[in-house]
């Protein structure tokens, strides 16, 4: 199993703890991953509403590293696999699209094709063959009251990112992240506004007071329910909850704090890495006590 | 100020589809709590008012750009897609919050759209090469082609 890796910005460059979780963790399941030169998404929060064609042109960049590459791309955002995945979509549908990006590529010897597909680590992770070995591969079980918190862009709109999970009637609820961490033990436990935004867009680009308030509800909502850590698959996500908590703390005097990990983190400490391996020991919400509670040092 | 045809990305006949029955604002998580337009007042105010009138107004980047108001909307109007073309519209006419503005040419310059201080260090700390830089140059000529001109300066 072999992926081109598209590490995005915030991974990277802000949560590199991510990363490196990712990769041990890729390598103990047997999954392969190529880097590649790719720029910035770009996100569908900020460049797409601010430029549409620069938007599509920079995805069709990324999308055609990997193509050249003859490898399928898997992100480690929300907002990475919305970009990459939405803009794999349109290229293919429309034939006028993709002649406009191709003349803009052209100089660059790039030429997008539509002969791969993106993905995202969780639903890397919860093939089959993928979870039969991460079975064989646990050396000890997560057993917490875990909120999972899917992000708003990995799976909306859904007739974008999951068209063939869609019902006539209902719209799609995700839940491959509660499923695949009840595997190692974890005790996944639903959340008024679970599938609701996690505030971050709206600080980011207009009103950072305003951004804060949306995650200090849902905080509310995962206290109410006794969770004690939330599991995201978002980098943005992840900062509105770690640092969201000590930025409201300092305004409403909260002590009590519930700290945030990133998939792969509780998945690499199921395979009997230690915290410092997955990168925890930087997070702003400590998770040592609550770790240490439960025999994970 | 360039403008951009808006309907080109959106299909203005779908704005008669919408009976206004607010499943869209009721679900909006920034009409919560921030002074937003919200979907339902972006339609009703294109139809009223022209989207000349919404895209002057600086409430019209209140918004998570969640998606959840297409989701909820029974009528399966891509509001998604209207409030998108919108603020394309609007970051034209120089109506674009600040902190958006320079997070896009961080991106131009860049070719990523974040940057820290002592990047080897924190990298190393979890035993991570340096990261590879960005190809810039070619990033650039690409928006340069593409008339992010028209919105920034690159």
């Amino acid at each position: 199993m072999k992926y081109a890796l598209f590490l995005g910005c915030a991974i990277p460059i802000k949560y590199p703890g991510f990363e490196a979780a990712t990769r041990l963790v890729c390598d103990r399941l047997g999954i392969e991953l190529v880097d590649l030169p790719f720029s910035c998404c770009p996100p569908p929060t900020s460049m797409k509403l601010v430029h549409y064609d620069s938007w599509l042109a920079l995805a069709a960049r990324n999308l055609c590293l990997a193509e050249e590459a003859g490898l399928d791309l898997l992100t480690l955002c929300s907002g990475c696999v919305n970009t990459l995945k939405e803009a794999n979509l349109i290229l293919k549908q429309s034939e006028a699209k993709k002649r406009k990006v191709n003349k803009i590529l052209e100089e660059h010897h790039h030429h997008f094709k539509g002969t791969i597909e993106v993905t995202h680590i969780l639903d890397v992770l919860y093939q089959d063959t993928v979870v039969d070995k991460m079975i064989k591969e646990q050396v000890r079980e997560v057993p917490l009251r875990v909120g999972c918190h899917y992000g708003c862009h990995y799976f909306r709109p859904p007739k974008v990112m999951y068209p063939e999970e869609l019902s006539a009637a209902e719209s799609y609820v995700p839940v491959k992240m509660d499923h695949l961490l009840s595997i190692i033990g974890v005790e996944p436990t639903e959340f008024s506004r679970k599938f609701l935004c996690c505030g971050s867009p709206l600080g980011a680009n207009a009103d950072q007071d305003a951004g804060y308030a949306i995650t200090k509800q849902k905080l509310a909502y995962i206290h109410e329910r006794n969770i004690q850590a939330i599991s995201v698959i978002c980098p943005s996500c992840f900062e509105q909850f770690d640092m969201g908590q000590i930025v409201l703390a300092r305004k409403n005097k909260e002590k009590e704090k519930i700290p945030t990990f990133y998939l792969t983190q509780l998945v690499g400490l199921a395979l009997g890495l230690t915290s410092k391996e997955v990168g925890l020991d930087v997070h702003r919400v400590k998770s040592k006590k609550l770790l240490e509670s439960v025999g994970i040092a | 100020m360039t403008t951009i045809k808006i309907w080109k990305h959106f299909p203005r006949e779908d704005l008669y589809e919408c009976y206004q029955c607010a499943r869209c604002t009721g679900s909006c998580p920034a009409m919560q709590v921030a002074p937003a337009i919200g979907p339902r007042g972006a339609i009703l105010k294109c139809l009223n008012l022209g989207h000349d009138e919404v895209v002057e107004d600086e409430k019209i980047w209140l918004c998570c750009t969640c998606n959840v108001c297409e989701d909820r909307c029974p009528q399966k109007i891509p509001i998604s897609d209207l409030l998108v073309a919108l603020r394309n519209s609007a970051a034209r006419r120089g109506n674009i919050p600040s902190r958006l503005g320079v997070a896009i040419e961080l991106l131009a310059k860049t070719g990523r759209s974040m940057i820290v201080h002592q990047l080897d260090e924190m990298r190393a700390h979890h035993g991570l090469a340096p990261l590879p830089p960005a190809p810039v140059e070619e990033v650039r000529k690409i928006l340069k082609k593409t008339g992010l001109e028209e919105v920034v300066e690159i």
